[in-house]
Order: structure tokens, then sequence, then C-alpha cells
């Protein structure tokens, strides 16, 4: 270390230690615009990933599906001034044949962790007066566990599908008044209706999965819509789910004629609520860290002037004024350090308490990258803050000192 | 025989934007080293301004200061900074400690400045200063804690820690009273004996300046009188001053 800072800083030291008061009172200070920063970017990204779990969880990060689907086409045709009517409800996806080299070549991306070919189409279900929409779903369904765990969520009845049995969702179920064992009256869009037997009720904790869901087989499901050995759809959850978007435009150009839908996409409103939520959260961060900024600049100003005879005092003993200015930025920066220190301290003890004492659903996520963000800006705004201070102590003028005595 | 250590040649000072008042009227002084100057004249008469220039703490608005050979227009502010903290030690009226520092620490910055930490050596040397003015029982006591007589006595130990080629004191005995003056007198007398080293001092006290090598008189920002160089060879009453020291 250059010989002159370390007395630059054993200066800056006892300069603080003069002080005690303002020391104090502006390390509080910051410590506590810390503690703020970190306790709400804890509980809005505790909070966040909490969402992006349930999102994301039990779900399909990646949906491939042909391209030439009912919203596809009504785009490619939408002129201007026309309304887009889309019926969701409707499932135009046209069969995908060559699925089988398809999912081979899925399986082997290192980023991808499971690949669930299945069958999907709509209908409707009658059981005496009562009927309802319904998504006829087919898959694997050891492979389907790996996804939506269904196995672990049957209420009732048989939960083995690969005999051809019949699962129906619970809001479904019980809306049609039906358990398992019964007759239910199935309707599929361009078929012959038919009766068939309900095995197993699931519940899988998504309110729009068990109002709609009917699960079977694969090889049964493509029986029942008269698609053959085709597929409609495979559906995909990779390691890092954030790397959703990139993971889907590589597939893109692999398969261009297949329409390819991140969970981003596919929750994109979800995601601009929780980007402008962070960006409130900026907004906080910013205002803490002009507060600092505001805060140390005031209080190095005053020290400035307390200090201006010891300083012209060391001036006329030969300190450059380089020196003397980088003492009060290490002022500057001792302040940042200390407070950064306190309010991260501050901040896991208020996180701590709130966890306690709201006992809310999801836990506070403090990460890495944003506190070291924090402490990083702190300690960097207190040290910049110090700039205006130093530059102004540094002119002081040892002869004006000694003249005023 | 001895070398010149200051030579100002022309010395202009003027103060003020707008109006400028003109303080000093080109001096031309030469210094010798070791010689132990008294420079006297009545109050506004541009003393302290004289000795800040030669000090490097202000720049005049013409003319020249060369010590040791160093011309000092040819210094940065940095530079002028620097040879401040080698060259010059300074002692003023008011003594000026760091409040809150201990009167060893005190009397240590003008080398901590620099070295940033001490050694072995120079503290020994800082607490040879303080027992020479006298202090050395002090020596863990704040700045702020001790009487002003031995706050100016830091001072002066203060001013010798880097070994200066020249002491500048502005009215050291100003605000003391007669026992603390002659105590300090004494003190720098002797430092100016045993290490050679070159005094300038401002002084309103006739009887001290008469006790100096050398007598420069200012007024109105020119020299009026000089009572010149003596030869190094000092006066018997300065000997026996001497030996008192010794004997003290
Ligand atoms: N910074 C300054 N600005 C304006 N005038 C000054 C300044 N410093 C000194 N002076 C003037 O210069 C003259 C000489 O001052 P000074 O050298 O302090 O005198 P002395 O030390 O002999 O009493 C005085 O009239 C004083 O008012
Ligand atoms: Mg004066």
């Amino acid at each position: 270390m250059k010989s002159s800072l370390r007395f630059e800083i054993s200066l800056a030291r006892r300069f603080l230690e003069e002080n005690k008061i303002q020391t104090i009172v502006i390390i509080l200070g910051i410590s506590i615009g810390v503690a703020v920063m970190v306790f709400l970017t804890a509980l809005i990204d505790g909070l966040q990933a909490d969402l992006i779990t349930k999102t994301v969880g039990n779900s399909p990060h990646i949906v491939i599906s042909n391209a030439d689907s009912a919203s596809a086409k009504a785009s490619k045709s939408l002129g201007e001034n026309e309304i887009l009517l889309i019926d969701t409800t409707e499932n135009n996806q046209r069969p995908i044949a060559e699925w089988r080299s398809i999912t081979e070549a899925l399986s082997a991306d290192s980023g991808i962790k499971t690949v669930l070919p299945l069958v999907e189409g709509s209908g409707l279900i009658t059981r005496g007066q009562v009927s309802r929409s319904i998504l006829l779903r087919g898959f694997d369904l050891e492979q389907a566990d790996l996804i939506y765990d269904i196995s672990n969520s049957i209420i009732a009845g048989n939960q083995n599908v690969s005999d051809g049995a019949v699962l129906l969702g619970k809001e479904l179920a019980s809306d049609l008044g039906v358990t398992a064992g019964d007759p239910l009256q199935l309707e599929l869009s361009g078929r012959e209706p038919l009766t068939v037997m309900v095995d197993g009720i699931f519940d899988l904790g998504v309110s729009a999965i068990n109002q709609r869901w009917m699960v079977m087989d694969q090889r049964k499901a493509s029986a029942l819509l008269g698609i053959g050995d085709r597929i409609t759809s495979i559906e995909i959850q990779i390691t890092n789910v954030f790397e959703a978007e990139q993971i889907a435009r590589e597939w893109a150009v692999r398969l261009p004629s297949y329409n390819i839908q991140s969970w981003q996409e596919s929750n994109a409103s979800l995601l601009s609520a929780l980007n402008s939520q962070s960006s409130s959260s900026y907004t906080i961060q910013f205002f803490v860290l002009l507060a600092v900024t505001l805060g140390v600049a005031s209080v190095l100003a005053i020290s400035a002037v307390q200090k201006s005879k010891q300083i012209g005092i060391l001036k006329a003993m030969g300190i450059r004024s380089s020196s003397v200015a980088r003492t009060f930025m290490f002022q500057g920066l001792f302040l940042g350090i200390s407070g950064t220190l306190f309010g991260f301290v501050w901040g896991l003890i208020m996180s701590q308490a709130f966890i306690i004492l709201a006992k809310q659903g999801y836990a506070l996520l403090l990460k890495p990258i944003t506190s070291t963000i924090i402490a990083l800006s702190t300690i960097l705004a207190a040290t910049l803050s110090a700039y205006l201070p130093a530059r102004q102590v540094s002119q002081i003028d040892p002869i004006e000192v000694i003249r005023n005595g | 025989m001895a070398e010149v250590l200051i030579k100002t040649s022309n010395i202009i000072k003027d103060f003020g934007q707008k109006v400028k008042t003109r303080v000093l009227f080109g001096i031309d002084l030469e210094i010798q080293s070791g010689e132990f100057t008294s420079l006297i004249g009545s109050s506004g008469s541009g003393k302290s301004t004289l000795l800040n220039i030669i000090g490097a703490l202000d720049r005049p608005t013409e003319g020249h200061v060369v010590v040791g050979g160093t011309d000092l227009d040819d210094l940065d502010d940095d530079g002028l900074a620097y040879f401040r903290n080698k060259t010059i030690g300074f002692i003023f009226q008011s003594h000026f400690l760091l409040p809150q520092f201990t009167v060893l620490e005190n009397v240590l910055i003008p080398y901590l400045i620099y070295a940033g930490r001490t050694t072995k050596d120079v503290e020994k040397r800082a607490l040879e200063l303080l027992d020479m003015v006298g202090l050395s029982h002090r020596r863990d006591n704040r700045g702020n804690a001790i009487s002003g007589g031995e706050q100016q006595r830091v001072a002066i130990a203060r001013a010798l820690i880097n070994n200066p080629r020249a002491i500048l004191a502005d009215e050291p005995t100003g605000n003391l009273d007669s026992s603390n003056t002659e105590k300090v007198f004494s003190i720098l007398r002797d430092i100016n004996r045993e290490y050679a080293t070159t005094f300038i001092m401002v002084t309103h006290d006739r009887n001290l300046a008469d006790r100096t090598d050398r007598i420069l008189e200012l007024s109105d920002g020119i020299i009026i009188k000089d009572t010149g160089t003596s030869d190094c060879v000092k006066s018997p009453f300065h000997a026996s001053q001497l030996y008192s020291f010794l004997v003290k």
C-alpha cells in the first residue's frame, strides 16, 4: 500500500471517531436504508420465486405443437381494424407424425429434463342433464408424472391408466356428480358419442386443470380421436426454467414448421406484473440510495467545516490536497461499509421476524446477486457523496487558518 | 564561509483581486545556513506574509525564493507540500495541535504524512525531542489536555521531527507569559546550536530579537534595517546560554 494512503486511512478513522455522535447517527441512517432494501427485495424476490415455482413447477416450460394452430392462422389473416376472435377451447392442432424422432432429439438436449409427447383433443362429457367441455389428454403416465405427478394426486379410484383407464379432474367430477366406477357420455368433436367409465379422480391443485382435464393412456386417446399413431403436442420441462425462452428459440430453428412456446410467452401478463413489481422495488432502492447520498454528504460537509483548522495545519505541515480529499472519501467509504454491514444485520433480523410473525406461505429470498448490488451501490453512493465535501476541504488555504488563529 | 540556505530576490506580494494592495515591495534577502534571524516590525508590515512565502505556504506575486538550491517557483502545489514537509518546520503563534491525537502522535504527524507508519527510530527521535522540550512525561496526554505553554513546546518538537533545514516561527511566544516565553526561546536557541537548524523568528519582543544572530526589520513591506550576517562564531553570551542548558 502506498504509505501516504495509510495515513489518510488512519486520519479518516480518527476524524470519524472524533465526531462520535454524527458518525453513529449517519451509520444508523444508512443501515436503516440498507435494511429496508434488503427486507423489501427479499420479500419481493421470495414472492416472485414462489409465484414462478407455482407457475412452472407442475407445468410444461416449453410446448411444441403444430404451427398451423387456430391462433397462428387467425393472426396471419388478421387485417387492420379487424377483431381477433379465437375460440381457445377449440383445438385445431394438427397431429405430428414424426414425433418419435423429435422426442428422441429433444431428450438428447442436456438442458431438457423431461419430454412428454401427448395427444390432446377437446370434447364434451355428459351425465344426466349436466354437460361439461373437457380437454382430453393422453400420455404415458409414468413420463407425465415427472411433470404433473398425477400418480400421487389420485383422490379416488384407480391410478393406473395403461390398461385403458380414464381419470377425471376433481372439480369436473364433482360438477357432474360422478365418482370412480361411474359411466359417462363422451363426445369428441367430429366423432360418434360413446360411453366411458371413470376409473379414478385426481386433484392437481390447479382448478383450471381440475375443471377441464380428462386423462388417459396415449394409445387410447389417439384411438378415440382417430389420429392413428400420431400425437398433437410435446411438453417439455427444462433444468433451468429461466432458460426456457432461449431453448425454445434454439429449437424453433431446428423445427421451423412447429409452433414452440415457452412458459414466459404463455405467462406474459404474470411476468409483466412481476417486472413492474421489480421496478417499483428499484424505485425504492433509488430513493434510499439518494437519502444515503444526501445524508453522508451533509454529515461530511459539516465535518469539513469542523475540521478546517486541523486540515489547515496538516497542510502547513505538508499534506497534499489530494491526500486531504482522499481522507474524506475514505470517511464516506467507512460510513458506507459500516452502514451496509449493520443494514444487512437489521435487514436479516426484519426478514426473520416477518417469517415468524406474518406466517406467509412463501419464504423470503435474499439472492447473492441482489445482496451484492445493494452492498456495492450503498458503499459506492456513500463514497461518491463524500466527493463534494472532499473537494471543498482539500481547497482549504492553510494561511487563512493560521491568520485566524 | 557558511552557505546561503535561503535566497529571495525581488519578492513582491499583492493581495486582492480588483483592488490590489501591495504588501511586500521587492524583498532581497540571503539567509545563511545555521543562522538565527529575528524578523521584527510593526503589525501589518508584512512579516507573516514574507515568512509564509519563504516557507512555501504562499507564492509571491513576483520574484523568486530559492531554498537549498531549489527555486520554489519550479514546484507545483504537491511539490510545495512535499517541500514544506521535508525542508521546513513551522511554529505558529497558536500551537495548532490536533486535539484528539496524543502528544507523541502530534509530534509524529509530519513524519506520518508521507511515511504512513512509524519506525522504532523515529519514535525514539520523537521521544528525544519531547525530552528536549521537557514533556516526555506528557507523551500519552491528548493534545488538548495540556497547558498552552506545553502545547507550544510540543509544536516545537513536531516542527523538528523531519529534521528540517529551516524553522520558521511566527511569533512563537506571542501567546505566552514571560516564563514560558523564556523557556520556549531558549529551547529554540539550543536547537539552533545543537542541530545547526536555520531559524527565522518573527517577534514583537525586542529583548528576544537582541538575543538572535541577526535582526531584520520590516516596515510597510520594505526591509529598513538589517544587522547583517554575523560570522557564525557566536558571542560569549550565546555560549553561556548553551552552557546553562547543558547543566540544567
Ligand atoms: N490574504 C490576505 N488578503 C488581503 N490582505 C492581506 C492578506 N494577508 C495579509 N494581508 C494584509 O497584508 C498586510 C501584511 O500582513 P501580515 O504579513 O500579516 O503583517 P504582519 O505579520 O507583519 O503583522 C496587512 O495589511 C494585512 O492586512
Ligand atoms: Mg503576522
